[in-house]
């Protein structure tokens, strides 16, 4: 039929005008993100082991980092790094490289500011890096501190029960072993730790003043459990 | 409800009467504040107009449309016309001065003058005039005078151009347009506009004037420069075609002329075809409004779904199909009526 084609365009504009219309609302609604979205690109210092490989990646020389190497020490630390973002093409060289994925990209990608000198974003070492590794070298390093407003020797002492604590949680096996002999009392340990708080901040307090008391503490803990267990078996059997 | 504007007018001159006044100055003042309240309709009309367009087009398009000012975005359209007042007023300088400043001027009276003839309810034509529809397609064609005024004057290639697409559309449309209407007045046996809808009491034209109906649209929306027949002011070819060089109120009152065109032929489709004011249960004047927005959402439906037609064929369709058709239709129908008429109805 002759126009019938004419006929089929005004179906489909009739159609669509009575469809959900597509627009999000911007600043009130948000956009769906998919998970691999490359928003802001960002960077989880303590897990940065200073190889470089990112900066060599990168096409625009956009990461950039300082280091220092202490004296003794046999490894160099990054004092600072810096992504300056104004240049990036958020390609995802640099996140594919990295060993550690330390590198990421957020879902954050409302990057404009009003200054260029905002749009450089610069990550200094967090103080409490160095107060976690001191006299070990091989810790996964805590994170976040809270600091009570008491005087600097409770400060110090209460940020490395925080340490300890975040220790205990992340590598329970390598702590332990300076306080518990047997392995299989390790494994009970840390899955007794996992599930209780309180012994762990107890246990966690305990290492810093007195190493015996804490394994002792330690060893009972474990007995008890031990025995627990045995006695669940029991009734059961 | 039905009487309610006719009873506050009887009831105006009859005050004016008793305040001593003679019987033709209080004539003279009603007329006035008949033209006074069109004028206001008329814009008021396109405020809503312009906001409606862009919500159906937005609809279309599954987007939005404006939503941010005053509920659903109704607003919108008093905010851009405040813009546009403020705007600088800008006369180009080796522009025709007077004949640019005086085009859009005459094209919102001629826009205006349309509606004099037009019955917005049982008895509420301004002017009743015994040869209304004559008198709408003589006053409908003086528009294009008035964007060939703007396009030459603006002294612009542009502008020129459009306005001259604008003339070529309107002879060739102009002819099936008033050929279509032939049929309707060959009926009726009249070209009063308020005798026509008079005698759709029984049955709408549209159903016994079907192809003048389509015929009627296709060249009226020719006629208006409206999609997809917007050759005239085609913004990819031609900037804004006649209105290239027209800044703030002048454009906006250019805009608004368009836009009341738009109204006016809608308004005379519904007379015409669509019963006029005749319906039930509500008041004659409710259902005029009620169907001319039907048929100006119909325009804008088409507008927003065919892409505009390449010049050429805007003529042949014109010449070789819509005057070949409309001549047709007049033949068959007058062929009919004697035929009915030598059957004794």
């Amino acid at each position: 039929m002759f126009g019938k084609g004419l006929l089929e365009g005004l179906g489909i504009t009739l159609k669509h005008a009575f469809e959900k219309d597509k627009t999000i609302q911007y600043p009130e609604e948000r956009p769906y993100l998919q998970d691999r979205f490359r928003g802001c690109l960002a960077f989880d210092f303590p897990k940065c082991i200073a190889c470089g490989l990112c900066t060599k990646a990168c096409p625009n020389n956009v990461l950039s980092f300082e280091t220092i190497k202490e004296e003794g020490a046999k490894k160099k630390k990054v004092q600072s790094y810096t992504i300056d973002l104004q240049y990036c093409l958020f390609c995802n060289l640099c996140v594919e490289v990295c060993p550690t994925n330390t590198l990421y990209f957020t879902h954050d990608f409302e990057l404009s500011t009003y200054s260029r000198q905002d749009i450089k974003i610069v990550y200094h070492r967090p103080p409490e890096l160095d107060l976690v590794v001191e006299g070990k070298e091989d810790e996964s390093p805590g994170v976040k501190v809270e600091l009570p407003d008491n005087s600097e020797a409770e400060a110090k002492r209460l940020k490395q029960i925080e340490a300890i604590k975040t220790v205990l949680g992340k590598n329970p096996q390598k702590s332990l072993s300076k306080i518990l002999t047997s392995e299989t009392d390790i494994a009970i340990m840390s899955a007794l730790l996992s599930t209780d708080d309180k012994k762990l901040s107890k246990l966690a307090e305990l290492l810093i003043d007195d190493r015996d008391k804490a394994s002792k503490l330690a060893q009972a803990w474990v007995n008890k459990d031990k025995k627990d267990h045995s006695k669940e078996g029991c009734e059961q059997g | 409800m039905e009487n309610l504007i006719l009873c506050m007018a009887h009831a105006l001159t009859s005050w004016l009467v008793s305040l001593g006044l003679s019987p033709w100055w209080a004539d003279l003042i009603l007329l006035t504040l008949q033209w006074t309240t069109i004028v206001m309709i008329i814009t008021f009309n396109v405020l809503i107009l312009i906001w409606l367009e862009r919500k159906v087009a937005g609809f279309m398009q599954e987007r939005l449309g404006p939503n941010r000012l005053g509920p659903f975005g109704l607003f919108q359209t008093i905010a851009d016309t405040l813009k546009l007042l403020t705007k600088e007023d800008i006369i180009p300088a080796r522009a025709d001065k007077w004949i640019f400043m005086t085009a859009p001027m005459f094209f919102i009276i001629v826009a205006v003058l349309l509606y004099a003839v037009i019955p917005m309810g049982k008895d509420m034509a301004v002017v009743d005039l015994n040869v209304g529809l004559f008198y709408f397609i003589s006053v409908g064609s003086l528009s294009t005078i008035c964007i060939l005024m703007a396009g030459w004057g603006s002294n612009n290639k542009w502008s020129l151009l459009g306005a001259m697409r604008s003339v070529a559309q309107m002879i060739s449309y102009e002819i099936p347009l008033a050929f279509s209407l032939l049929g309707v007045v060959m009926i009726a046996g009249s070209l009063n506009l308020s005798a026509i809808v008079a005698a759709q009491h029984k049955l709408w034209f549209i159903i016994l004037q079907p192809i003048a109906f389509v015929t009627y649209f296709i060249a009226a929306t020719a006629e208006l420069n409206r999609g997809p027949f917007d050759m005239p002011e085609a913004e990819q070819e031609l900037t804004a075609g006649a209105y290239t060089e027209y800044t703030g109120m002048r454009w906006a009152l250019f805009f608004l002329a368009e836009y009341t065109n738009l109204v006016a032929v809608s308004a005379l489709a519904s007379t015409l075809f669509l019963g006029g004011w005749l319906g039930p249960w509500l008041p004659s004047w409710i259902w005029i409004i009620i169907k001319t927005y039907m048929v100006m959402l119909i325009f804008m439906w088409l507008k927003w779904t065919f892409p505009r037609i390449r010049m050429d064929h805007l003529m042949s369709f014109s010449w070789k199909v819509l005057i070949p058709i409309s001549l047709i239709n007049i033949i068959i129908t007058g062929a009919g009526i004697q035929f009915l008429r030598g059957m004794g109805w």
